[in-house]
């Protein structure tokens, strides 16, 4: 990126933009722990500038400059995945779009907010929730996690259960074009919403969405300990089929109830079985009969244990503080995967069978959050100061990947990282039609490159694969002590 | 998973390696709503904490770094938020000390500390004059020192010296007058509490400070302490244990004692016809728990009409007077306090109390450049005026 630019970029913007290697140098990761001595080689993560737009049309301003000059730009929120989807790989402008906050309006009648899409979830909520409104669904991040950045994404969480995908709830939204055109999408244009949804941000910057809200309700919070992982399914089969959809469905395995007794946090101090928590929310009535339903469940299984309500009611208070198992560690390396749930027991089972071969506590809990489909994190202890073990234990993410696929699973969310398995993720097809529309939409290919289409050629799935084995059996042979 | 409510810090170094970088802290953190940069949010300071001490790939501690640090006023939000439960406010005081010890610290510090070592108190007044405040009571030396006394008032640099703040410490002592309390105060034996010099990393020159406090308390034989100050309270209640092992001594801030009197009915309250918010002093409510007791004061005043800023308690927003900000951006301070202002036009309350005299400079100075029709007091003030 020439000089001239990034000069022209500081005299506009003024102390909104930053060309020093201080604070690029905190733009040029997420939260994913990678050595420089694995990322440097593949990528050039640090931008040359970043700059703060306030508003749409500034960011509009700064795609034009960029596009006239062929200069990548990576738009970045909350910046709080994993796999490298706000991190440069290319330098150029990073795009900070925290400035570009707050609620628009709320449309009562029609049950929809229009809200910039640096807002977080949570200050969404916070806004919505003293007028009697909710947002329908977030993440489990809604803390740190933006609106657009969750739409970028692939906008399953908490609440999907009930009110589907994020894409679905939304009516519209407006986007800058890689030229710097503002664009105002919906359901019926061409493109449409759906281009837009998990492209991570690789074909234009999303600036502000309308989105559906629900009435703020009551709920009710239901926490079940099973014996096995099929006992498990079977009441989750049960709680899907009973009758009132709840809102939320999540589960924790053995192991990672074990692995937070022994830090002190396990819900109830349980230390055996599998949890599943169910939330439900609606009218007092259909909270009454959510509640007969888990009570005949409860009282028809005699391997069902129905956890007392004020131990449920705990658990729903800490649904954002999954990462408090980081204090285990002190590093965390795992893989989240979209998982029929279905094969969720025989996917438990496999993870068993490589935590023995590898000598390793793997731990896994997750979403369900359609009836068919789960979000599963499976993670287990690195430490990333030991910066070789640490890029050895990284292959058994892939490892962990495996497993999933061989479930009918797949990388959830694509980014860098998992960029040599999009051909997990999507079916020729579908992944020839997202390249079009990339190719449509952004043919300069300088909206956050490097993601989401194909991986880096370092990374092609042949030296993917051939690497990441090899350090997994470097691993398996050495390691077992680690 | 389970709640779990004491710090579980460790290291500096293994809790920025803890730290996930999950962003929570960064919407409640203050400073970073101002600053709006990364490197000034907690996660970008505890970032590159854990390259600068936890991996030590960088030998020289940027100075940017330092200026960051410096522009945090230990408020606790972030900690409040934490996803690891990391308390990050020990964090930052654990990351002044260090950059303290390597001669990194800001000068404004310097200047602090070399203040604090020659008067003993935050101001340039001798520190003997410690009652010039009393001076408007009907009889002042009725609050030198003296032994045996049920309590102890802890005035605070705050009250003792600075003339905006004079009426704080005369209703104090005027309540406990009426109420019949027998009390007394440290006079010129009290010095700073230390908690300057704790904010700043001059974590031993505060031990000569409470180590002092301590042994005049001992010799005072004295049991009770009360403080209005949130900051003299925290470092009482949390700082001093060390200095007062064996020694029985019930810390209190003002507003747990106040309420007590309340409770006992040795105060008696007349109708006030005011609409009324608090503000709670992070050091006295997030960093110490106490929440009701100055929220009892004011709904036990018959006529009041109490609201709740929108963010408060465990949620409330600085006032942007902590941390030694104001000594090294004083803007950055301003602009926060300008944060909390919107939220108390909001509440549309004719009067602000808080328990902190740091606070209330701040809201006072803020309230003026705005022109809003609210009075901030401190909530021994507004005690005083119910009893009228």
């Amino acid at each position: 990126m020439n000089k001239d630019m990034v000069q022209a970029i500081l005299n506009k913007y003024g102390e909104r933009a930053a060309d020093t290697v201080f604070e690029r140098s905190l733009y040029a990761r997420d939260l994913a722990p990678v050595p420089a001595m694995l990322v440097n080689p593949l990528v050039k993560t640090l931008p040359d500038i970043v700059v703060r737009p306030a508003n749409t049309e500034e960011v509009a301003e700064i795609m034009k400059m960029a596009f006239s000059q062929n200069i990548s730009v990576t738009p970045r929120a909350g910046g709080s995945t994993v796999y490298f989807d706000s991190v440069p790989v290319d330098n150029g402008i990073l795009m900070d779009l925290n400035l570009i906050k707050g609620v628009v309006s709320v449309d009562q009648a029609a049950m929809t907010v229009t809200v910039r899409a640096g807002t977080t979830w949570s200050e969404l909520d916070e806004y919505l929730n003293p007028n009697g409104l909710a947002a329908k669904s977030f993440p489990s991040s809604a803390p740190a996690a933006t609106i657009g950045g969750w739409f970028c994404m692939m906008g399953y969480g908490i609440g999907s259960m009930k009110y589907g995908s994020l894409l679905s709830q939304v009516r519209s939204i407006e986007v800058v074009s890689p030229e710097g055109n503002i664009l105002k999408l919906s359901q019926g244009t061409n493109p449409g919403l759906d281009w837009y949804a998990a492209s991570e941000g690789t074909l234009g910057v999303v600036t502000q969405l309308e989105v559906e809200v629900r009435k703020l309700n009551n709920m009710k919070h239901f926490l079940l300990q099973l014996p096995d992982p099929e006992k498990m399914l079977d009441t989750m089969q049960e709680v899907i089929d009973g009758g009132i959809v709840p809102y939320n469905m999540h589960f924790t395995d053995q192991e990672c109830l074990k692995t937070m007794h022994a830090m002190g946090i396990s819900p109830g101090n349980m230390d055996t079985g599998y949890l599943i928590g169910v939330d439900y929310e609606g009218s007092d009535e259909e909270l009454q009969q959510a509640q007969v339903i888990i009570e005949t469940m409860a009282g028809a299984n005699r391997s069902l244990k129905l956890i007392p309500g004020e131990t449920a009611e705990l658990e729903w208070k800490e649904k954002f503080k999954a990462m408090k198992l980081k204090r285990g560690g002190p590093s965390v390396l795992g893989a989240e995967i979209w998982l029929p749930i279905i094969n969720l027991p025989h996917y438990l089972g496999d993870v068993n069978k490589m935590a023995r071969a590898y000598n390793l506590n793997l731990f896994s809990y997750g979403h369900v959050v359609t009836p068919e489909h789960a979000t599963v994190m499976t993670t287990f202890y690195a430490d990333e100061t030991q910066t070789i073990k640490y890029i050895i234990n990284l292959s058994l993410v892939k490892k962990i990947h495996d497993i999933g696929h061989r479930y009918g699973g797949h990388p959830y969310g694509v980014g860098l990282w998992n960029s040599p398995m999009v051909g997990r993720i999507h079916e020729p097809p579908k992944l020839n039609e997202l390249r079009k529309r990339k190719q449509t939409v952004d043919s300069k290919g300088i909206m956050n490159p490097g993601k989401v289409y194909r991986p880096p050629l370092m990374l092609n799935p042949f030296n993917y694969a051939l690497g990441m084995n090899v350090l997994a059996a470097v691993r398996k042979i050495f390691g077992k002590g680690w | 998973m389970s709640k779990e409510s004491k710090s579980l810090y460790s290291t500096l170094e293994k809790e920025a390696l803890i730290c996930a970088r999950c962003g929570y802290c960064r919407s409640d953190c203050p400073v970073y709503r101002v600053v709006g940069w990364e490197s000034a949010a907690p996660r970008g300071k505890i970032s590159m904490a854990r390259e600068l001490f936890a991996k030590k790939q960088a030998g020289e501690i940027p100075d940017e770094f330092v200026k960051r640090l410096s522009q945090c006023t230990l408020c606790g939000a972030c900690a409040n938020e934490c996803s690891t439960d990391i308390d990050t406010r020990r964090l930052w005081l654990d990351l002044r000390r260090r950059i303290a010890a390597l001669g990194k610290e800001p000068k404004a510090y310097d200047a602090i500390r070399d203040n604090l070592l020659a008067n003993k108190n935050i101001s340039t007044f001798d520190n003997d004059d410690r009652l010039e405040w009393a001076q408007d009571l009907d009889e002042p030396e009725q609050l030198e020192p003296r032994a045996g006394a049920e309590v102890a008032y802890f005035v605070g640099c705050v009250s003792s010296f600075f003339p905006q703040a004079a009426q704080i410490p005369l209703a104090v002592a005027e309540i406990l007058t009426e109420a019949e309390v027998d009390f007394t105060t440290m006079g010129g034996d009290e010095w700073c509490c230390g908690f300057p010099l704790i904010s700043t990393g001059f974590v031993e020159d505060s031990e000569e400070f409470i180590k002092h406090n301590a042994l005049k308390i001992k010799e005072l034989d004295i049991h009770t302490l009360i403080t209005g100050c949130a900051s003299c309270y925290h470092v009482w209640k949390h700082d001093s244990a060390k200095a007062l092992a064996g020694y029985d001594l019930k810390v209190m801030h003002t507003t747990e004692y106040l309420a007590g009197l309340i409770k006992q009915g040795r105060i008696e309250l007349n109708e006030l016809d005011e609409v009324v918010t608090y503000h709670d002093p992070c050091d006295l409510g997030r960093n110490s728990g106490i929440y009701d007791a100055p929220r009892e004061i004011i709904k036990s005043i018959p006529g009041v009409e109490f609201v709740e800023l929108n963010h408060n308690r465990a949620a409330s927003l600085c006032c942007g007077g902590g941390g030694n900000l104001q000594s090294v951006d004083p803007q950055i301070a301003a602009k926060i306090t300008e944060l909390r202002l919107e939220e108390i036009a909001a509440t549309g309350a004719t009067i602000v109390v808080s328990a902190c005299q740091q606070c209330e400079q701040m809201l006072i100075t803020a309230v003026q450049k705005a022109k809003l029709p609210v009075r901030v007091m401190d909530i021994s003030q507004l005690l005083l005026e119910a009893m009228g």
